[in-house]
């Protein structure tokens, strides 16, 4: 049981950064993204580049998210991602 | 301040009305549309057989027409995952055709009898009788033979901001749409490796197809062409852009890690990630879009045919 619980939270220190990772790839003008900065008036998450997102999240998380439960303010910051999506786990 | 601006949605409705009204080919084809669609009428619900199965050990989808084709994730898959793929995205081809008439639907109601739609209004009427239909029958296909429609990945987020541009870039996502969906529905429709019913909807639905996106071309091009008389060099280029980006995330949207999870692949995001970034799907984006971007360049909506990556 340790195991297993030590194994999961050293894979899950290491997912946040894939959802950084991505934001980053995207923007190569920007070398860092502030917690609190707002990803969608900076137009670093769009309609159109969510759906890639969207799957960079889901692996990271390890599961589906249902669209039926979240809302666009649940993508707005590097903050509320975490919060939202990966426990709380730093995202950077 | 705010009382004395001019109310935009009448002035907008005005200028459409005028824009749509500038063209008496415009008229003609409407009226030619409407008589087609009355003509070619069917019922879809006696149309279809619906068997109890589909041959399920075989192609669902022309393999021309999968994601992976010709990609170095699709060479590692033996011809049972291939096939098994093939069904997956299928029913993810028809999943984005259900969500995809969602919007369509509900932008035309929006518009149908209001202000400056006085003469698509009767087109209209077929419009969403016609996709309604077409709507059923993907998703009873979906629901039928493979017990599910996959879920709408899409979220809305601000568009380019340019409020002049709205009713373009509806009309514009709309065509895109539809004929991206066509190209496949003209080949799978005709392709003699797949199932019947298979081929029947995607027959009987570019048949009709072939109407809306008759419909679609001209009010794209007119709607531009009043755009180009009005907007700013560099909002006309951040309208390219939009477009560039919505052609290139339909296109990616064929490819689904539901899909590949479904199909047994291990790993699904990163065969999807792999998949996109092989140079043979940027040859797949090129060939099913080819049809929109010859188009859009034509009427000078585009200025290439180029799609970057997004």
């Amino acid at each position: 049981m340790t195991d297993h619980i030590s194994t999961e939270t050293a894979a899950a220190a290491a997912k946040p950064d894939l959802v950084l990772s991505y934001l980053l790839a995207r923007r190569p003008d920007l070398t860092s993204i502030e917690e609190d900065l707002d990803l969608i008036e900076n137009r670093i998450i769009d309609s159109l580049s969510f759906v890639n997102f969207l799957y960079v999240l889901e692996e990271a998380t390890g599961e589906p998210i249902s669209l039926d439960e979240v809302s666009p303010e649940d993508f707005r910051t590097l903050r509320r991602i975490r919060e939202r999506f990966l426990g709380g786990r730093p995202a950077a | 301040m705010t009382e004395t601006l001019p109310n935009p949605a009448a002035s907008n409705a005005a200028g459409l009305a005028d824009t749509l009204a500038g063209d008496p080919r415009f008229k003609e084809i409407l009226d030619r549309l409407v008589a087609m669609s009355e003509r070619d009428y069917y019922d879809p619900y006696r149309l279809f057989q619906w068997p109890e199965q589909v041959v399920e050990d075989a192609y669902w989808m022309s393999p021309e027409l999968m994601t992976v084709h010709g990609t170095a994730v699709g060479d590692r898959l033996e011809e049972a995952q291939l096939r098994a793929l093939s069904k997956w995205e299928s029913v993810n081809f028809y999943s984005l055709n259900v969500h995809g008439i969602r919007e369509l639907l509900t932008e035309i109601v929006a518009r149908i009898h209001q202000p400056g739609y006085a003469l698509t209004s009767e087109y209209f009427h077929h419009i969403i009788g016609e996709e309604n239909e077409h709507m059923w029958f993907f998703a009873t296909f979906c629901l039928k033979y493979a017990g599910k429609i996959y879920p709408d990945r899409s979220l809305a987020f601000a568009g380019p901001g340019i409020p002049e541009a709205d009713t373009f870039l509806v009309f514009s996502r709309l065509l895109i749409f539809e004929e991206l969906v066509d190209v496949f529905n003209q080949k799978m429709g005709n392709d003699e490796r797949l199932d019947p019913t298979i081929r029947k909807i995607n027959a009987v639905h570019h048949q009709d197809e072939s109407r809306h996106i008759a419909f679609g071309r001209q009010i794209v091009a007119l709607l531009h062409a009043e755009l180009r008389r009005t907007l700013t060099v560099p909002q006309l280029a951040e309208l390219e852009a939009y477009l560039k980006r919505y052609l290139r995330s339909s296109a990616e949207s064929l490819c689904n890690p539901a899909a590949f999870r479904d199909a047994g692949i291990a790993e699904p995001y990163a065969a999807r990630r792999e998949t996109l970034a092989d140079p043979a799907f940027e040859e797949f984006v090129a060939r099913v879009l080819k049809r929109s971007t010859s188009f859009l360049a034509a009427e000078q909506v585009l200025s290439d045919e180029r799609i970057p990556a997004l």
